[in-house]
């Protein structure tokens, strides 16, 4: 796929924008919503999803708060929302089949979609750009790997 | 030196327990600068606590529960469902969680603690799988973590002092539960405790003072004995009316279905047959029984690694693979065993909700006799 990069052995998506610390992805949806699921580094770094538990739509969340939880191998823990503003939609399917979020993390495997309260002023905040992304994306991965967080 | 907070309790209730631990990370987070904390604690026997998402229902016999006094709780941390009580040791750490580090790190550097506790007392217990620590490939603790919105950590473990197997049986809702009278055995093959290998009878509280000491060398730390601040009781009382004393909290339904299914495979020592419990696409629990006296190596290993697997056939197989390599000990590829896990995964999937398995002789039928919910391989 053109839009599609292999970095560090992990597929990224240019299509989209990233917060690299949360590991999630977050694309223009339709009307003022932006859609947001994780991507494959955050996947890896979690292990196998078995729960995904997300806000009520009409929920308000600030950037950076919880919009959902997730259990993974036994972790449990917050999703981070990358952006302010109210839920709109979730996927009930992940939430019932958390492994299409491994087997389809950019399309399927969708978490919620949000819409932004302030997208401009907090879109500084996310990585995109080809150039930028690509290479902030293998410097995390290769940090992680100093780090020992993920294997060589 | 690193100093850390060390509170000790007994006898603690269910919801009261669980709401202290949550309290005692109000003072931990980003930009929080409190002493990590260590709480060793035993509850009132007894107390039935399932993992965040389970659904109690499935998990627990609730009318046991009730007939046993038993009290029933929901634990902030993953996982299976367990029985707590005097016989075991309850571990709560509280503190920061670092950004640099994978929870599975997190788990096995706080269960460095608890594996130099038991070290002190003998016992050569090690990390196993994704969250358990075990001896000779029984497990003797299980470990959990829970990180908070703010940045706060929570490691939970419970460490099997003792354990009244027919108890656990009557009020857990576990496969080996079905087995009738091969129950204990099938537990005792699979788990073990401080008072079995030690050969000495032990509580919680018998073993407190070696698991402190364990973790002030493995971490390299001083513990500070201290006592429970009066905003940490405050904020816990309102915890326990406002969460885990409710029914909301306790009794919520997560949005996977529960389900449960078998299948056979047949090799040259006999039919073997593997139960499988999932929720949604994960299998929370699976159990190989057959006629042999002693379970081999390799099975054992796949079944651990089952645990908290995805349902799929390719990562069934992969799992197989690495978990008994070409040699399943029962004389059939592990592709086979693969094969039979998923047969009764997806047949378990295709249930969703699953019919209840028919109680006693259900996971030993009559010769022929095909039970529900039942594929061969």
């Amino acid at each position: 796929m053109s839009d599609e990069h292999n970095v560090r052995g992990f597929k990224v998506r240019l299509d989209r924008a990233y917060h690299l610390d949360f590991h999630l992805w977050v694309q223009s949806s339709e009307g003022d919503s932006v859609r947001i699921g994780m991507d494959p580094l955050g996947l890896e770094t979690s292990g196998t999803l078995s729960q995904l538990e997300f806000a009520a739509v009409g929920t308000i969340v600030a950037r950076g708060e919880p919009f959902g939880t997730l259990e993974a191998e036994k972790f449990v823990g917050p999703i981070r929302s990358p952006l302010s503003g109210m839920i709109v939609a979730s996927n009930a399917e992940a939430m019932a089949s958390p492994g299409i979020c491994e087997r389809d993390p950019y399309g399927e495997g969708w978490f919620v979609e949000l819409t932004p309260f302030d997208f401009d002023g907090e879109r500084d905040q996310l990585t995109e750009g080809t150039v930028t992304l690509v290479a902030a994306f293998a410097a995390k991965v290769d940090d992680y790997r100093r780090q020992g967080v993920l294997a060589e | 030196m690193t100093v850390w907070r060390y509170l000790a309790a007994r006898n603690v209730g269910g919801a009261e327990g669980l709401a202290f631990d949550e309290a005692l990370m109000a003072g931990h987070g980003r930009g929080q600068q409190a002493a990590p904390v260590l709480r060793l604690y035993t509850y009132a026997s007894h107390v039935a606590l399932c993992g965040r998402y389970q659904h109690i229902e499935a998990e627990l016999n609730i009318d046991a529960c009730r007939r046993t006094g038993t009290e029933i709780g929901r634990r902030p941390t993953g996982g299976g469902a367990i029985v707590m009580g005097v016989g075991q040791l309850g571990v709560a750490v509280v503190t920061n969680a670092p950004t640099t580090m994978r929870p599975k790190d997190l788990l096995e550097q706080f269960s460095l603690g608890i594996v130099c506790g038991l070290a002190k007392l003998g016992i050569d217990a090690r990390f196993s799988g994704k969250n358990d620590l075990k001896v000779d490939g029984r497990k003797i603790a299980g470990l959990g973590l829970y990180l908070d919105g703010t940045g706060a950590l929570l490691f939970h473990s419970s460490i099997l002092a003792d354990l009244d197997i027919p108890f656990m049986l009557e009020v857990l809702d576990v496969p080996a539960a079905k087995l009738g009278a091969a129950g204990p055995a099938a537990v005792a093959e699979r788990i073990t405790t401080v008072s079995r290998e030690t050969r000495e009878p032990c509580t919680g509280d018998t073993i407190r003072d070696a698991v402190a000491l364990g973790f002030c060398e493995a971490l390299a730390i001083e513990l500070a004995e201290s006592t429970p601040t009066d905003t940490e009781v405050r904020d816990a009382a309102d915890l326990v009316t406002g969460k885990y004393a409710t029914d909301e909290w306790r009794f919520q339904r997560s949005p996977q279905a529960d389900a449960n299914s078998s299948s056979m495979v047949k090799t040259p020592g006999g039919l073997v047959r593997v139960y499988v419990a999932l929720q949604g696409d994960t299998i929370k629990s699976a159990m190989f029984t057959g006629d042999f006296n002693e379970m081999p190596a390799p099975l054992a290993e796949y079944e651990s690694a089952l645990k908290w697997a995805r349902a799929d056939p390719d990562a069934l197989t992969a799992l197989a693979r690495r978990s008994c390599g070409h040699d399943t000990g029962l004389g059939v590829p592990p592709e086979q065993l693969a094969d039979a896990v998923w047969q009764a995964a997806a047949q378990a999937m295709e249930h969703g909700v699953a019919a209840p398995l028919i109680e006693g002789s259900c996971y030993f039928p009559e010769s022929g006799e095909v039970v529900p919910g039942e594929v061969s391989a």
